[in-house]
């Protein structure tokens, strides 16, 4: 199979897509799911056959998230010549309202308005009937749940790794297909060296997505340049940060992105194989991408001859089992390799020494998400987003205190100001803005007056905290900062492989000083060995987790010291000393 | 080979050597817990860091590898303080008995608080592990004093092949475990004690060194292992002449440091007191060379059913040359009267190979029989 | 090179009894019994078992050719793994940062006191078990439970009280009904 094989089926799939008067987008991700998409989908699905309409009025279509989760259940209305609708917060009884106001109700001979229960539908818990759709149709309630499509919360995003997710179907390789997918997997085999390739994406500007940001061009280049007879593709969708669920959405609402960007990774570095590491909390993602494969597999996408070439392929996923320290390379490696996830020491690096001591690119999921958009569109145009340092985009998952809470894509360089106000629409309930954690349990926390800071890696770090894989909790004034730092140290201690000692005693022991804060019986010395202590495990321990674990500790020392000056008792000596 | 520059000083070394190697084969000492020379990098102590030019942070010397202008610094104020806040960090979970501890004087722990100068903690103490395990004759594990440097789970991997114990557990509650944390008899322990030889503290402990004498009052007697042939050093630690433990070197020839059950711990046959001293030679045979006024006779009919417990009730000490007559009379006879083959020899592993050579010519030239064997085949 | 055992034809009973382990079997078979493949085979068990027993271990180790010292290692490193059986009910809270910010703790404190249990433990009498996650994605929702498979956001602690008092009430009237019938 090449592909113009595989562009036929997407072409077939936009010609039958295009047949339809109106598409009703139902978003089934795993946090819409939460709120009952599952049965509002259904809903839909009966809603739409209790119609008898022809055929072509309206379809269905199952997608992914639609970014606006605190407004979830989501439901988008997409009608030839006219603006697409969105509503929010959809209930199954609201579907009625949406199907009766945009699909027309086809006749049925003999019909009378007291008609009993539709037995042609089939069996669920609402019984729809056509005369409660035609009542529904008078309701004009349904307008209080649209949402306005030009708010800046959608205005300000731009859409790369998040393309297709929300538009289309990810359980359908031929809806990714229509929507120009693994075209640039045919242009890299058809067109490209290797070598060209890495260079594409060295150019482009793209750099870990993971937290690292290290140069992704520059780490496929090191494993391309290895010579071995295996070399191995791992992405890395062990997505610990808590509140994070960016990598997710993108593996359940677009796996076959992911894929393509895979591919072509193996193929620009020279690897044969490729593992995608799913964490054990994510079955849908983990269902949803294996159905990816299997679907890729039949279609030669992957296999011994990807799309008719000489290029060998071949992917298979490895489940987590609730460990945070396996997103670090070397403890993914031993993970995948069945045995505990405890970090190793480097150099020497995975691009040199990695599964089972091949040399191996480990990417993130977002990371690997970039790259079919790269190839498409060119390393100048990704490089013309974002800043001189940070280019392109990133996907970050907004929580906390804030009114608009979801999934966004935003350019490099925007500021934190726009994402909390315009984005975000501010901090609710008359509260006020405290500070912006990103990073999660390796980040800091951003008060208000940097809040002009453009997000970038550099700048991000410079205050202290890091730009992570994307987390992004807002915290209004009812926060205590010791608290919010104790809750992440709380996960590092949870989380400690238990190797070195600076973290495995270090965490600990930082928490017990946190903790004797909080309770209001330390004094300043106490504060002085929360510093040095933060300070020893930040330099000395073995890994990631180790080295930014004290990083929100450092944060809100520096930015909310007054928090934890009013906690601190004066010590001893100086109250005996006088003043 | 590798130049690099280590304290100042040019090193040259083997490509593929770490830093650590190079610095201890060119006399500069790294402190460190976890490394061990014979087993693989564990990296987890971070005691072994150095400065390396151009790294930003402190690096582990344990699993760097040399490279041609490296410039290395092992030692500084700073690298100083870092090490003795670590040490600091491994003191808060380990309790200092030194006073009474057995370990006492053969601890690296020890010696490191003491080379850093730290003798208690800064930090709240709290012990992780607070698992005590007495579950086999040969040695206790005592996990308050584990410091997880992982050698034990190394050597018993590597060294052994037994994989009896692994890492179990995550984080504080990180601990070396048995399968299912049971007795060490249920798992594939073949009871070598190389674990407890590797050990840095007090964490694994021969039984039999519980109590019984400081580590510098002890005297040490080097000899070799008489269990088989392969003749491995063993130094035995006595206390007022009575054997407390076993251990062996790494300069130790054949076997370094690494011993096996029999030599570790098979030792309490030398100060036995059924230990023979001088050849026996039953009482009824005595009694008709005249040796002995009682007579005395086979119980049973037969010479394998000697069940008595006291050795004497059954034999007389001789001297070697009464012993040897007798036995080179009888064995004429046997040969004379039922003919060579009807004399069988049994041989040991733990005679010499010179021994075995000379017993095998006996039977040979001297009996004349090939019916020879040997404790291995059985 | 382990030589591979042939998976257990259809209708095929598992020489334990029980047919759990048939499909453990298929998984060790699809990853043609390699070491490596010992956590796929333990998240397998963990799902098809719901728990991972002594011998459900000591049977992986055999069948694998992992010491068995390596499996309870790798095992009790990853916390997705149970050792016991999970309560009839079981109430997951999210200790995700958004969930934490929104007063988690006080629904932690609530089920805790409640029953005496701490977040991993279960009830002695084996009707509720109390479990934290460290994200469930619901952000949105803040903050968050799965009680019984079934989430619910914006919660209080008076509500998942409420909630859990009312399930495991149903499950002791359920028991001490069969007691009686029975």
């Amino acid at each position: 199979m090449n592909f113009d094989t595989l562009e036929d089926i997407g072409h077939k799939e936009r010609s039958r897509q295009s047949k339809y008067q109106r598409r009703i987008f139902c978003c089934t991700s795993t946090a819409c799911l939460s709120a009952g998409a599952g049965q509002v989908h259904t809903s839909l699905d009966q809603a739409v056959a209790a119609c008898k309409c022809d055929k072509h009025e309206a379809e269905v279509v199952k997608t992914g998230c639609m970014g606006l989760c605190s407004e979830g259940p989501l439901v988008r209305v997409e009608e030839k010549e006219s603006d697409p609708i969105l509503y929010g917060n959809v209930s199954p009884d609201l579907t009625q309202n949406i199907v009766s106001r945009h699909v027309p109700m086809g006749g049925i001979e003999g019909e009378t308005d007291n008609e009993e229960q539709d037995h042609s539908v089939t069996p669920h818990d609402i019984p729809y009937n056509r005369a409660s759709l035609r009542q529904a149709q008078a309701k004009t309630e349904l307008d209080k749940f649209i949402i306005p499509l030009n708010l800046p919360f959608f205005t300000k995003q731009v859409k790369v790794v998040l393309s297709e997710t929300g538009r289309i179907n990810p359980d359908k390789l031929e809806d990714y297909l229509a929507h120009g997918g693994y075209r640039a997997l045919a242009h890299v085999l058809e067109e490209m060296t290797p070598e060209d390739v890495c260079n594409e994406i060295l150019e482009s500007g793209l750099r870990g997505r993971g937290g690292a940001g290290f140069p992704t061009g520059l780490k496929w280049n090191f494993v391309r340049q290895e010579s071995a007879d295996n070399k191995f593709v791992i992405v890395n969708g062990d997505e610990g940060d808590p509140g994070a669920y960016m990598d997710r959405t993108v593996m359940e609402d677009d796996p076959h992105r992911v894929l393509e960007g895979m591919i072509i990774c193996a193929y620009a570095v020279g690897a044969s194989y490729g593992y995608l590491y799913i964490r054990g909390e994510y079955p849908m993602a983990i269902d949803r991408i294996r159905k990816a494969i299997r679907a890729a597999t039949r279609r030669k996408i992957l296999g011994n001859s990807v799309l008719g070439t000489n290029f060998r392929f071949k992917a298979d996923v490895r489940i987590g089992a609730g460990a945070f320290v396996c997103g670090e390379e070397t403890a993914l490696i031993h993970s995948v390799e069945g045995k505990r996830g405890m970090p190793r020491i480097r150099p020497p690096y995975p691009s040199t020494s990695g599964l089972w001591k091949a040399p191996t690119v480990i990417n993130n999921v977002e990371t690997m998400a970039n790259v079919p958009s790269i190839i498409n569109r060119g390393a100048n145009w990704y490089a013309s987003i974002g800043t001189e340092k940070s280019k392109g985009t990133k996907v970050f998952a907004l929580a906390g205190h804030l009114r608009n809470t979801g999934l966004i894509e935003v350019p490099m360089g925007i500021t934190l100001r726009e994402i909390v106000y315009d984005i975000g629409g501010g901090i609710p309930d008359g509260r006020a803005f405290k500070a912006a954690q990103t990073g999660g349990p390796s980040g800091g926390c951003i008060p208000e007056e940097y809040l002009d800071t453009p997000v970038d890696y550099e700048s991000l770090t410079k205050l202290g905290s890091i730009m992570g894989s994307g987390g992004l909790v807002i915290i209004d004034d009812s926060t205590n900062m010791p608290d919010f730092a104790n809750f992440f140290m709380d996960f590092c201690v949870d989380e400690s492989c238990g190797k070195c000692i600076p973290c495995r005693v270090g965490t600990v022991q930082i928490r017990k000083l946190l903790e004797k804060l909080i309770a209001g019986q330390a004094d300043t010395e106490d504060l002085e060995k929360l510093d040095e202590l933060c300070q020893l495990v930040k330099t000395t321990s073995l890994c990631g987790l180790g080295q930014s674990a004290p990083n929100p500790v450092f944060s809100t020392l520096k930015y909310f010291r007054n928090e934890y000056d009013t906690l601190v008792q004066p010590s001893q000596a100086v109250e005996a000393g006088g003043s | 080979m590798v130049e690099l520059i280590i304290d100042g000083q040019k090193v040259l070394t083997h490509p593929g050597a770490t830093v650590l190697e190079a610095a201890l084969a060119n006399n500069i000492d790294i402190p460190r817990l976890c490394h061990h020379p014979e087993l693989s990098i564990s990296g987890g102590c971070r005691l072994c860091i150095v400065n390396v030019d151009g790294y930003p942070n402190p690096t582990p010397s344990c699993g760097l590898t040399c490279e041609d202008g490296m410039s290395i610094e092992t030692q500084n104020a700073e690298l100083f303080q870092t090490r003795r806040e670590i040490l600091d960090l491994f003191i808060s979970e380990h309790p200092l008995d030194c006073v009474t501890c057995d370990k006492s004087g053969d601890c690296l722990l020890q010696k490191y608080a003491y080379d850093f100068g730290i003798s208690k903690t800064s930090h709240e103490f709290e012990i992780s592990k607070p698992l005590y395990q007495d579950d086999n004759p040969f040695f206790i594990r005592d996990h308050q004093y584990c410091i997880l440097c992982g050698r034990c789970v190394r050597v018993c991997d590597e060294v052994v092949g037994a994989s009896a114990i692994d890492f179990a557990g995550r984080g504080f509650e990180c601990h070396i475990a048995t399968p299912f944390d049971g007795p060490m008899k249920d798992s594939t322990c073949v009871f070598c004690g190389n674990c407890v030889q590797v050990c840095p503290t007090a964490a694994l402990m021969p039984v039999s060194r519980i109590g019984n004498g400081r580590e510098w009052e002890l005297e040490r007697v080097k000899t070799i292992c008489g269990y088989c042939g392969v003749g491995c050093q063993i130094e035995y630690a006595l206390n007022n002449g009575e054997i407390i433990y076993a251990q062996s070197k790494p300069d130790a020839p054949v076997n370094g440091e690494f011993l096996c059950a029999k030599g570790r711990y098979g030792w309490d046959f030398a100060t036995n007191p059924d230990r023979l001293s001088s050849p026996m030679l039953r009482r009824d045979l005595a009694f008709e060379l005249g040796l002995t006024s009682e007579s005395w006779e086979l119980p049973d009919k037969s010479p394998l059913k000697i069940r008595n417990p006291k050795i004497e009730d059954s034999f007389i000490p001789v001297d070697w040359d009464t012993a040897l007559d007798f036995v080179a009379e009888s064995l004429a006879n046997t040969v004379k009267e039922h003919g060579p083959d009807s004399v069988m020899g049994l041989s040991s592993a733990r005679c010499t190979n010179e021994d075995n050579y000379i017993f095998q010519k006996f039977l040979r030239l001297g009996i004349g029989t090939n019916n020879l064997d040997h404790c291995a085949r059985l | 090179m382990t030589i591979p055992k042939p998976a257990p034809k259809e209708g095929e009973v598992h020489p334990s009894g029980d047919d759990r382990y048939l499909s453990i079997d298929r998984t060790m078979k699809r990853f043609n019994y390699e070491k490596d493949s010992l956590l796929e085979v333990l998240n397998a068990a963990q799902e098809v078992f719901g728990y991972l027993s002594g011998d459900l271990l000591i049977y992986i180790s055999n069948q694998l050719n992992v010491p068995m010292s390596q499996v309870y290692g790798v095992a009790t490193f990853y916390h997705m793994f149970t050792f016991e059986p999970q309560g009839e009910h079981n109430c997951i809270i999210c200790k995700g940062t958004a969930c934490h910010v929104k007063g988690a703790d006080r629904l932690i404190q609530a089920l805790s006191e409640e029953f005496n249990v701490d977040a991993g433990e279960t009830t002695p009498d084996g009707l509720f078990s109390l479990t934290i996650a460290r994200c469930l994605g619901s952000c949105g929702l803040a903050p968050v439970i799965v009680l019984d498979g079934q989430v619910y956001g914006k919660e209080t602690p008076e509500a998942v009280h409420t909630r859990v008092i009312e399930a495991v009430s149903r499950s002791k009237e359920e028991l001490a009904h069969t007691m009686e019938v029975g």
